[in-house]
């Protein structure tokens, strides 16, 4: 009797001994599955869908939830450092995107920051926002990041393009103004680098920004003038043989008209000794 | 009013369904959930809680509508409660009119109840209420009634499973229209190309409800197209149901 | 007396199957009732009793044939009115209580407030389901339905009610309490119109009957007519008399104890064997003369048929 009593108690037992350990061993299966390095992750099959355009069709009008989720997807993608060629379709994945939610801003900008600092295609960072600013055209954010991005790689020129491209969408902050100033002394284009900044500095709306306005010209005048007694110092050394003596030398044997000063009216130091021309104030420090 | 009193029973029916409940608790997770995934996302978050949660709305109020909408006529045939009140001096519209009443008001109450956690939600991220909001969910309900009625249509000659597939069928083509669009023209003029024009024409175009993306990016939309919507949404949902009126007036009940 | 329902010929065919093949049910049905009797409307399952009913009640559209309510040709709104309508093994609303239930269908007549309330209560106290007043019909039995759907049908106080095997599935109590609300309605003066396969009730309470066998009105006046007053034959249960003795009087039915069940077929008999018992010193414990029953001439017709 006693032992009859014990064995369904007994199954009970092993029944859930067992459940215990097939817990376990899915819990370590599953552990020891996510070490296994690996080549895409789920929901990976996003990449073969050809184009955004066909996929807005299976969203039943629900294009803007289905470009979020790929978003979040997309972010969790290229955070997974173990897939080494995630990089092939990220112009692809952000396209479909944009296909599906066209004014859905962040994507832009985090596929061009995914592009240019993980991927370093900077003409692809550049492509992405050139897309976000076709669809979106009074977004300013695009041209401006794509400003900076461009700066940060030292392409000045593609920079200050980009910077103009933002001054002229209503709404740009000011700043775009003076960084496109500041590109452009980047690439010596010094006259329009001086216009800009005069127009920032007489537009100004506050004293900082005068100030910042009022560095940037000294700055400017002063390599426009350095460039220029530079050059006139080379002339000299071509005529005469050595370096003048002092800068008065320059406008005695009639080579300047008359001797520059920085935007204080000071003179310029020279040193006769290198023929270095220095500004009497460092410009920032003004 | 007898058309009241049917509208008022069925509208007790329905708020007792179970399977209302079982679609507003997964409504309400989908809702909380949005939470969660915006945590997910890089940028603006807002933008992810306000897509997921008019798809909630959207996608349970449109189950909502087709579950039990599917039944209403059905298990009165079926069950055989029919006989009685259609014994009673009340025309067959009536009892249709009444039916689809009734659902629609079951319908209202649950959307204000989706519509008010979305609302709460929002509130707790941004500390204002979202008004504009309202105006996308407005529209969702529309789009409800129209699949009500549709659910309603086939209920009066199918079963409900058959039913369900088909109201569900023609939410997912009426969001294709301008599939049909793209199609129409890339099709050769002739017989072929005018069929698909006559198809497009009758077949609702369920994408006039859909401002959820102008809503969340805060577009605005000119006044005529709301007008144009609503009006259309009335206008396609009365066809439907004189539809109904007319399967079931003629129909024999064994 | 006014003629309160007229049938005349009427014919329904159903498309049943895949591949619709037609199946006849109702191949020319004519009846009539007189207003203030109880008709029952008799026949085998599968005859088309309910399908006739249905026809008259609009929830199915005959083929052929002509139907007057009240006089007035087809099925109106206003004929309706004075309808009441029990349908076999009735089943409602689950949800709704007793009194729920019947102020729904209060509403479909457009009852005001008051005189609703009123008839609801009268009417729960009629079909005795006054303690079932806020019970859910889910936890009804049958015939706790049965008797709401009575209630039902006689929301509006109908002239002319029809019930469809109103007393299917009732207990003997139950079937008794109803045929008497049965016969007192008939008092106050409606007229009922019964479908039943049970004969018994039937013969009991009903004034015409019409046999319905294969979609056809095989017979059709009043009961009386259709069973004659012939005695078949007598059971007389006796005791304290040898059987021997009554070979020649009657066939023994059974035995128990020391009482014997007789069967007499011939009427004369009956005084030789009374003679006897007389004489025997023997005891008569029932005397009971089995006349024709309906039973017997539906069972017969329906042979024929």
């Amino acid at each position: 009797m006693k032992t009859e009593n014990r064995r369904p108690n007994g199954a009970a037992r092993t029944v859930i001994l067992l459940l215990f350990l097939l817990c376990g061993s899915i819990v370590s299966l599953k552990w020891a599955v996510e070490r296994i390095p690996r080549k895409k992750i789920p929901g990976a099959s996003i990449i073969y869908i050809p184009s955004g355009k066909y996929l807005k069709f299976a969203t039943f009008g629900y294009s803007s939830l289905v470009a979020d989720l790929i978003y979040l997807w997309a972010i969790q993608y290229y955070t997974t450092y173990t897939i080494v060629d995630r990089f092939e379709n990220l112009e692809h994945i952000f396209s479909i995107i944009a296909e599906l939610d066209p004014q859905y801003t962040d994507p832009y900008e985090v596929g061009a920051l995914i592009a240019v600092t993980e991927a370093r295609d900077l003409k692809l960072a550049l492509k992405i926002l050139d897309l976000g600013l076709a669809k979106n055209p009074d977004q300013w954010i695009f041209p401006f990041e794509a400003g900076h991005h461009a700066q940060r790689a030292g392409d000045y020129h593609t920079a200050r393009e980009y910077y103009e491209k933002t001054m002229k969408i209503p709404g740009a902050p000011e700043i775009a103004k003076r960084l496109y100033a500041a590109a452009g002394f980047r690439v010596m284009d010094l006259e329009e680098s001086w216009k800009t900044w005069l127009e920032v500095y007489n537009t100004a709306p506050d004293e900082r920004t005068r100030k910042i306005a009022s560095k940037h010209l000294y700055q400017v005048k002063a390599a426009s003038d350095t460039i220029l007694i530079n050059r006139t110092a080379a002339t000299f050394k071509e005529k005469y043989g050595r370096l003048p003596a002092d800068l008065e030398e320059l406008v005695r044997v009639g080579l300047l008209a008359s001797l520059p000063k920085d935007l204080d009216g000071k003179d310029y130091i020279y040193n006769p000794k290198t023929g270095e021309i220095k500004a009497p104030s460092v410009w920032w420090k003004r | 009013m007898k058309t009241r009193a049917i509208a008022l029973n069925t509208f007790k029916e329905a708020i007792r369904d179970r399977i209302l409940y079982l679609l507003f608790f997964f409504a309400a997770v989908s809702l909380a959930f949005s939470r969660l995934l915006a945590v997910l996302t890089v940028g603006d978050r807002l933008k992810i809680i306000k897509d997921v949660g008019l798809a909630s709305i959207s996608i349970f109020g449109v189950l909502m509508a087709i579950l039990i909408g599917t039944g209403l006529v059905y298990k009165e045939i079926d069950k055989k409660t029919i006989y009685t009140l259609l014994s009673k001096p009340i025309e067959r519209w009536q009892f249709l009119l009444g039916k689809f009443l009734g659902l629609v008001l079951t319908l209202f109450i649950m959307t204000l109840a989706m519509s008010g956690i979305f609302l709460a939600i929002l509130f707790l991220h941004t500390g204002k209420l979202e008004g504009q909001m309202l105006l996308a969910i407005l529209f969702i309900f529309l789009e409800l009634v129209l699949i009500t009625a549709v659910a309603i249509l086939f209920s009066c000659f199918s079963t409900p499973i058959l039913s369900s597939i088909f109201s569900l069928s023609f939410y997912l083509i009426g969001h294709l229209s301008w599939g049909l669009e793209t199609l129409i023209q890339k099709t050769r003029p002739g017989a072929g190309r005018a069929a698909l024009r006559g198809l497009a024409a009758i077949l609702p175009d369920l994408e006039n409800f859909n401002f959820k993306t102008e809503v969340v990016h805060g577009l605005t939309i000119d006044p005529r197209f709301y007008l144009f919507s609503a009006f259309y949404g009335l206008v396609y949902t009365l066809f439907i149901l004189a539809l109904a009126v007319l399967i079931f007036k003629k129909r024999d009940f064994v | 007396m006014a003629t309160v329902l007229n049938i005349d010929n009427l014919c329904k065919a159903f498309k049943i199957g895949f591949v619709p093949k037609k199946r006849e049910i109702l191949k020319g049905v004519s009846l009539s009732v007189e207003a203030g009797e109880i008709f029952g409307y008799l026949g085998p399952n599968g005859a088309g009793k309910t399908t006739t009913l249905k026809c008259v009640l609009s929830l199915i559209f005959p083929d052929r044939g002509k139907i007057e309510i009240f006089g007035h040709p087809s099925l109106s709104a206003r004929a309706k009115e004075r309808l009441g309508y029990l349908p076999e093994n009735p089943y409602f609303y689950d949800y709704l209580t007793g009194a729920e239930f019947l102020d729904f269908y209060a509403r479909l007549f457009g009852l005001k407030k008051k005189e609703k309330e009123e008839k609801i209560d009268s009417l729960l106290r009629l079909v005795g389901m006054e303690k079932a007043r806020d019970l859910q019909l889910r936890k009804f039995s049958r015939g706790m339905l049965q008797r709401v759907g009575l209630a039902q049908a006689l929301i509006n106080d109908p002239a002319l009610l029809f019930l469809d095997e109103p007393l299917g599935g009732l207990d003997p109590l139950g079937r008794k309490e109803l045929r008497d609300i049965i016969v007192r309605l008939k008092k106050e003066g409606k007229t009922i119109f019964l479908c039943s396969h049970i004969l018994q009730d039937i013969e009991m309470i009903c004034d015409r009957v019409a046999i319905i066998v294969g979609g056809r009105v095989i017979s059709q006046g009043a009961l009386q007519s259709l069973i004659s007053e012939k005695v078949l034959f007598t059971e007389v249960t006796l005791s304290g008399v040898d059987p021997a003795d009554l070979v020649d009087l009657g066939e023994p039915v059974s035995t128990l104890g020391d009482r014997i069940l007789l069967k007499v077929l011939q009427e004369d008999n009956i005084d030789n064997l009374m003679a006897l018992m007389h004489e025997r010193k023997g005891r008569i414990h029932s005397l009971i003369p089995r006349t024709e029953t309906l039973e017997d001439i539906f069972v017969d017709m329906v042979r024929q048929g």
